[in-house]
């Protein structure tokens, strides 16, 4: 019996102007697995994956990981929850003209005091630790650059690195590859699946394209208007269905 | 959950050791620049401080002042005062305008004798850049101060004033957009044998108007500030109107005409912005 | 309505425009009295104004550089209190940091208002609450300088996109050191860009200011030109344009500087 990390239970969101997002989702995610969620735009993918780390405030059900109720958690707890989850995103979102050890190092920042953080007092460990994850990214060469003075797939790896910092149990990755050309995508996938599967962390990630979600998911789960509307693995997902899906 | 070589910084010992000093070695340099920078701004804020015998009090005695002396002494604004102010803030209007229109005309020939590509010679262009250069590094009110010693009190020596400072921005804006013209449709033109009124017509017009219109515009709102400045050296408009009614202590009667060179700002803004859509 | 009556229209409306600007030129010069004939009638005033102009002079060498250095240190004191004050009302000010939305509105309201005033009115009206000097100026400057800067600071913070509020915000950090780590480095290039501009801005303010009281050299000038010294006129002219070229290589210079203490720096050191 695999365990489970994840446990979502009638998950819904309306935005305040009244459109729905999620109309109730249930779901478990076991650990060390990684699910693709696919739909069209604006089906609410992005909506979801916000959802579990709370960037964007649920309207009501229940998220159950690590034995507490996410939505539960008061602003400290919800921090030490969220540096335990991972997260990278379309447009990377490093901070530009910061050095790229130092956009890794702010993976660290949830570990540090207040004033430690805000004034970027990073540990000498810290810094050890975050060139090495560099270094298995392959940006050792990089280490001084300015973030926004690299390459899309570069960017992107270094927002993986940020992510790998927290040390997370769960990674989040919204449409990490939308943006980039088609090599560069599957080297960041490369490096999203060997480290879900050597560290035996979990990793949920939105994804546009079928093919990468099935070349590198072991499981598919598809959303439309907000709804569950598949979930197994790639192979039990039928051509016919894609279509239907993204309709 | 297993530490994984990942996290460990002990994969490769003596190469994550010498990446790390090289890390620390140039994040020092940076820090130290950093530092550097910081003690000669603190040196610099010294000296203005103690060269003009700042206190810090002074900024809350100040502010205070200010808005005790606001409150008590200029609100309400008078509104008796608003016909007397009329005329002055109408002369201001026309100012601007004239010596926005003597600017335009003026850098129009300068921007283009500067424009590098254009210009009939390069020492011409460097001659015609250098005086714009002049003209821009004199503050509107010193030429204000001359003109009024030459000419005398009154709006005109404003209005040529402001024609004047409007040269320093208009005619290095004109000739920096003159050289940004694409080349190709230049040659393109010339090549068809066109005389260079044709060629300015046919090829560089087009693509400077926008420019041409968004700057010419844009002095004409900072003109309005201007010339309400440069009353209070006697060259005219509100300015003088204002500097008087304050050496008299008429505050109240100098509010209402600050209220209205607020509205005529707020209505000058709004009437560019409005041509500019009309003419682009 | 076709192509060619369109053309027709927009031709017509243009040159109405144009119709419409010329006249009230003709109007602006008429009120204002400024006639061809007029100005050649001070042809002979300019004429000997610029004779008795050459060779430039300055009577009191010492107390011209001394009121010189004045103007530079009050442009530098009003940047510095200028950018202080419109540092702490812009984060009031811009709309995903203020605590309420009214706040907001209030902050930058204000710095529509004190716009609307020009630097030289308030220099004035500093003088009649606080008196004459170099202090009047610097507050005047400093007040001045907010109503620009608190609009260009507020919009940048505003301009962060959320998805770097997002980034963050999902490692766990605490909302201090999102601003510090994630914010402040953001904005400081726009912050310091328009900082150094607004300081060029002031050092050509704080060299006219003594024109009213307010400190400076401004008040040679007037001087000068109230007992009719034209060559000395010239002298302090040449000086202020002296001041703001000094002013504008130095500011070059510090943002050489800058940019040098950036990242940048790195690079450089680690090949």
């Amino acid at each position: 019996m695999p365990e489970t990390i994840l446990d979502i239970k009638s998950l819904r969101k309306i935005y305040k102007d009244g459109t729905p997002a999620l109309n109730g989702i249930s779901l478990t995610i076991n650990k060390g697995e990684i699910v693709a969620v696919i739909g069209p735009s604006g089906a609410g993918k992005s909506t979801f994956l916000r959802s579990l780390n709370r960037l964007v405030e649920p309207t009501s059900g229940e998220i159950w990981f690590r034995g507490q109720n996410m939505l539960k958690l008061k602003k400290k707890e919800l921090r030490w929850a969220r540096r335990e989850i991972g997260m990278i995103f379309q447009h990377f979102h490093l901070i530009k003209r910061v050095s790229v050890v130092q956009n890794v190092l702010h993976g660290k920042l949830g570990y540090m005091s207040a004033i430690k953080g805000g004034l970027g007092w990073y540990s000498q460990s810290d810094t050890k630790e975050a060139i090495a994850i560099l270094e298995r990214v392959g940006l050792e060469q990089e280490l001084m650059k300015r973030a926004d003075e690299l390459s899309g797939g570069q960017q992107q790896r270094v927002g993986l690195a940020r992510a790998l910092a927290q040390r997370p149990s769960l990674l989040l990755a919204d449409e990490p590859i939308a943006s980039l050309d088609p090599s560069s995508s599957e080297r960041v996938m490369e490096y999203l699946s060997t480290f879900s599967r050597e560290e035996g962390m979990t990793t949920i990630v939105n994804l546009h394209q079928f093919d990468m979600a099935a070349a590198y998911a072991d499981r598919i789960i598809a959303i439309n208007n907000g709804e569950v509307v598949f979930d197994g693995a790639p192979d039990k997902l039928q051509k016919q269905e894609v279509k239907q899906i993204y309709v | 959950m297993p530490i994984h070589p990942i996290y460990s910084a002990a994969t490769s010992p003596s190469d994550n050791a010498m990446l790390f000093n090289k890390y620390k070695k140039a994040k020092k340099a940076v820090l130290w620049n950093r530092a550097l920078l910081g003690v000669f701004l603190f040196f610099i804020l010294l000296w203005a401080w103690i060269g003009t015998s700042f206190q810090i009090a002074e900024l809350f005695t100040g502010f205070a002042n200010i808005v005790a002396f606001l409150v008590n002494d200029f609100l309400p604004p008078d509104p008796g005062a608003v016909a007397s102010m009329a005329g002055p803030i109408l002369d201001t209007l026309f100012m601007s305008y004239a010596g926005v229109a003597l600017s335009v005309g003026i850098s129009f020939f300068l921007g283009v004798l500067a424009a590098k590509n254009l210009s009939f010679h390069p020492l011409c262009a460097f001659l015609s850049r250098s005086f714009i250069a002049f003209i821009r590094s004199v503050p509107a009110i010193v030429w204000g101060i001359l003109l009024v010693a030459a000419i005398g009190l009154g709006p005109m020596a404003g209005t040529i004033a402001l024609g004047l400072s409007g040269v320093g921005i208009l005619g290095k804006a004109y000739a920096d957009l003159l050289e940004e013209i694409d080349e190709s449709q230049l040659e393109a033109v010339r090549a068809a044998g066109a005389s260079w009124f044709q060629v300015f017509g046919q090829a560089v017009w087009p693509q400077f108007k926008s420019g041409f219109v968004t700057w010419s515009l844009y002095k004409m709102d900072l003109n309005i500030r201007e010339a309400a400045m440069l009353g209070v050296v006697g060259a005219g408009g509100i300015g003088y109107a204002l500097e008087s009614s304050i050496s008299l202590f008429q505050y109240k009667e100098a509010a209402s005409g600050i209220v209205m060179i607020f509205f005529l700002i707020v209505i000058v803004e709004f009437a560019t912005a409005k041509l500019r859509e009309r003419i682009i | 309505m076709n192509l060619d009556e369109w053309k027709k229209q927009k031709r017509r409306t243009t040159f109405f425009l144009f119709i419409t600007l010329f006249l009230f030129l003709v109007i602006s010069l008429a009120q204002l009295g400024v006639a061809p004939g007029k100005l050649l009638d001070s042809g002979e005033r300019i004429q000997s104004m610029l004779n008795s102009m050459v060779p430039p002079d300055v009577h009191e060498p010492s107390g011209v550089l001394e009121a010189a250095i004045e103007s530079l240190q009050i442009a530098i004191m009003g940047t510095f209190w200028g950018v202080i004050l419109s540092l702490i009302l812009a984060v009031f000010g811009a709309k995903n940091l203020a605590p309420h939305w009214t706040i907001s509105y209030i902050v930058k309201g204000f710095a529509v208002l004190v716009r609307a005033v020009p630097a030289l009115i308030w220099a004035l009206l500093f003088i009649a609450a606080v008196g004459l000097g170099a202090v009047p100026g610097i507050l005047a400057l400093a007040v001045n300088s907010t109503g620009m800067l608190i609009k260009v600071y507020a919009e940048a913070i505003e301009e962060v996109e959320k998805g770097y509020i997002e980034a963050i915000t999902a490692t766990g950090a605490s909302k201090f050191q999102l601003v510090m780590q994630g914010i402040l480095p953001l904005i400081t290039p726009i912050f310091i860009t328009w900082s150094i501009f607004r300081f060029d801005i002031n050092i050509r303010y704080a060299s006219v200011l003594g024109v009213v009281g307010a400190g400076g050299i401004g008040w040679e000038l007037v001087r000068a030109s109230q007992t009719m010294a034209y060559n000395e006129m010239l002298g302090i002219t040449i000086v202020i344009f002296a001041i703001v070229l000094f002013a504008e290589w130095v500011t070059r210079f510090l943002q050489k500087w800058i940019e040098k203490s950036n990242v940048r720096a790195f690079q450089s050191n680690s090949n």
